[in-house]
């Protein structure tokens, strides 16, 4: 299905290749192969990465690049990726990236008339050079880590959305990456710019089916101009095999609001930094997160909520479920900068446990510059479900495997109340009711082998 | 030896329920609690079990309805005439079993119609659609006075005192047990509040219905007039008698009771 690539590792050769075929401003492959080579592999030993050892993750066993045909429409596209791009809603535009190439973007021609830009990243490079600047790699510098550098050097594909000053855009924009190509390297970028006083909602969402290997190494900029509104959501469904590290960053400038949603069901390993920066006065963040981990899946979430305007606020609520042997770490920082004045900060992450051999770590700070009265604050826990909650569900007649099931999906309800989107609500209670019947059936199982043993 | 115990079981159903307890001792935390309690509630009687803080009331309630880390250590407890002892708490509700809890837990995220539903379909063996239980809901709502608004919310999550005791009596209504065991129901109400819960609860109380009325105050029995009153200490029933027995109390105290036992 996928063409067959000509050289592989990520290497001068493959630099020279995607040099040739474009998609990236002069200069910025060749800086970001530079520190690439330069950079070490991130440590354990440093905080930051203190959770997810990535030194044996051998980048060379993975192919750069596996190019797909274009296709002139949604009607080119093949089924099982439509398929995959799940329950759309009304949308105002899909873009499908297959493996290494943005095959589709279709934009609905009233949101193109008033002036919307959606478009591969590597075509908004050749024909809108100017809105790029200051922007690509801007949010999430290449210099960042070994990763954001390699991002930088071999990205292909990814998606660009402007939207005009004051453009409301009536109806999501959502981007498909869909992989379907083993012991592929694949490098989604989303670019998002928002100028004054405009609206959008952005859904990504990353699918593939249970694979091999595969390593996605994502990047998400979201520019928010002054009052503007984002809600920007990433939905990461991707198949077993799946390593998954994505920067995620937002500016948000002057009185502009940006909500996001972090929802985590997939991959194998998954490293996801979420961070937003309220750069101008009176500008707001909410950040959720949802994520539910089985066999021995490894999410590790890390988020900084970071003031520097006066009067920002943001608010923070990541939760999880985990089964099997899954392990999350969850690991948040608010920062008031000296100058903010009058901010509102909150955090909050919590963790149920649904097997005794599962794990989850939640390290929230705050780092408070601020000598003005702020109002900040932070909670977290992790633990199974509560035994009085189950014994007064039990006592009404509830069996067991029913209770648990009432206990977790009320758990992720104080979540799912403030998503707005119908149809990726709906899809989240989806996923975390048939996780929940699984764990139920498994629970089940494991009983009757152990009854047969005695 | 199954199939015997199910025809019995289809036997008793027709029968009048009842909870006999005998010689029933257990403890918490390797503490013995309760060091021996008969009693015997049938269907469409009222049984006051009083008694002071740290008699053991509230432990016979949870050990009767199978609360985790309550061990029995003697006695059994039999319910339609088979011995629950060994059952979980689901299956003792299923049965005709219900407690009405002392401090109700928060469930966050699972509202009251719809815990309630979960259960009603558990305790019936139905599946009754959303539409019809609204409407059961609604009866039993309208009779004891509760609002919309409270069985949208989520169960316990930000009740008042009242509206928790409320939503415990609501619970009760809908699941109709053959019998009730009420830990304190009257504790932590004001005076407006008790009347509205013991209204309730009186208005249940009918010949389908036995109860367990477990109380520390004479106030819950201005509402409701037992058929039996028993009074507990140190973990066994000192003293059993009729409605007088509550008045004998209020002059004397636990305290004079106690003496009086004791010199006796």
């Amino acid at each position: 299905m996928a063409a067959v690539t000509t050289s592989t590792g990520f290497d001068e050769a493959t630099l020279r290749r995607l040099l040739e075929r474009g998609g990236a401003p002069d200069g910025v492959r060749e800086r970001a192969f530079e520190q690439f080579q330069a950079m070490p592999m991130p440590s354990p030993e440093t905080e930051e990465w203190r959770y997810t050892d990535l030194r044996d993750f051998d980048l060379s066993s993975f192919l750069p690049s596996a190019e797909e045909p274009f296709a002139e429409n949604l009607d080119g596209v093949a089924p099982e990726l439509l398929e995959a791009a799940g329950e759309i809603g009304e949308r105002s535009g899909l873009s499908i990236q297959h493996n290494s190439t943005l095959v589709t973007a279709h934009l609905d021609p009233e949101a193109r008339a008033r002036g919307v830009t959606f478009t591969s990243l590597d075509d908004a490079v050749t024909t809108h050079p100017d809105l790029l600047e200051e922007r690509l790699h801007h949010a999430v510098p290449t210099v960042r880590t070994r990763f954001t550098a390699m991002h930088g050097a071999f990205r292909t594909g990814g998606t660009f959305v402007h939207v005009p000053a004051g453009v409301d855009v009536r109806f999501p924009l959502q981007a498909l990456t869909y992989v379907d190509a083993d012991a592929l390297a694949v490098f989604p970028h989303t670019l998002v710019v928002l100028e004054e006083g405009s609206s959008l909602t952005f859904i990504d969402r990353y699918v593939s089916p249970d694979l091999e290997r595969v390593f996605s190494n994502a990047v998400v900029e979201l520019f928010a101009g002054p009052g503007s509104r984002l809600r920007y959501v990433a939905l990461q469904e991707w198949g077993s095999g799946v390593t998954h590290l994505s920067v995620q960053r937002a500016h948000v400038e002057r009185d502009a609001e940006v909500r996001s949603l972090a929802v985590a069901f997939g991959a194998s390993l998954a490293r996801s930094e979420a961070e937003t920066i309220l750069l101008g006065d009176g500008g707001s963040s909410e950040m959720l997160g949802v994520y539910f981990g089985r066999s021995d899946q490894h999410f590790d979430h890390r988020s900084i909520q970071d003031h520097v305007g006066s009067r920002t606020s943001s608010d923070l609520l990541y939760k999880g479920a985990l089964r099997g042997q899954a392990r999350a770490i969850y690991s948040g920082n608010v920062i008031i900068r000296q100058g903010a004045h009058q901010c509102d900060a909150y955090q909050t992450n919590r963790n149920i446990l649904l097997s005794e051999r599962a794990k989850a770590d939640s390290i929230p700070n705050l780092e408070i510059l601020s000598n003005d009265p702020v109002r900040c604050g932070h909670a977290a826990s992790v633990g199974p479900v509560d035994e009085d909650t189950l014994f007064y569900i039990r006592s009404r007649g509830i069996p067991e495997a029913e209770a648990q099931r009432l206990v977790v999906t009320g758990f992720f309800q104080e979540v799912l109340d403030r998503v707005t989107l119908q149809e990726v609500r709906g899809s989240l209670e989806a996923t975390i009711a048939t996780e929940l019947e699984r764990e139920a059936s498994e629970r089940l199982s494991g009983r009757g082998a152990e009854a047969h043993a005695v | 030896m199954e199939q015997m115990q199910t025809v019995r079981e289809s036997v008793k159903r027709t029968e009048t329920a009842a909870l006999e307890i005998s010689g029933l001792r257990a403890r918490v935390e390797g503490k013995e609690i309760l060091k021996g309690i008969d009693l015997v509630v049938r269907q469409g009687e009222v049984h006051a079990l009083m008694g002071p803080n740290g008699s053991g009331k509230s432990t016979l309630a949870n050990v009767l309805m199978g609360r985790p880390g309550y061990e029995l250590t003697a006695g059994q407890v039999l319910f339609r005439g088979q011995d629950i002892t060994g059952l979980s708490a689901d299956r003792r509700a299923q049965l005709g079993l219900f407690l009405a809890f002392q401090y109700p837990t928060e469930i966050p995220g699972v509202s009251v119609v719809n815990f309630l539903r979960s259960a009603y379909n558990a305790v019936k063996s139905e599946q009754i659609s959303a539409l019809a239980f609204r409407k059961r809901l609604k009866e039993k709502m309208n009779m004891l006075g509760v609002e919309d608004a409270m069985v949208n919310r989520y169960v316990n999550q930000g009740f008042s005192g009242g509206e928790k005791k409320k939503n415990e009596v609501l619970q009760l209504a809908v699941l109709e047990p053959e019998i009730a065991i009420l830990d304190e129901t009257d504790s932590g109400l004001d005076i407006d509040s008790l009347k509205a819960v013991a209204t309730g609860i009186q208005q249940l109380i009918g010949p389908n219905l036995g109860v367990l009325l477990i109380t520390h105050y004479q106030r819950m029995l201005n509402y409701i007039t037992p058929d039996h009153i028993h009074v507990m200490m140190d973990g066994r029933i000192v003293s059993s008698g009729g409605p007088e027995l509550a008045h004998e109390l209020e002059k004397k105290g636990y305290e004079g009771l106690r003496k009086e036992l004791g010199e006796g």
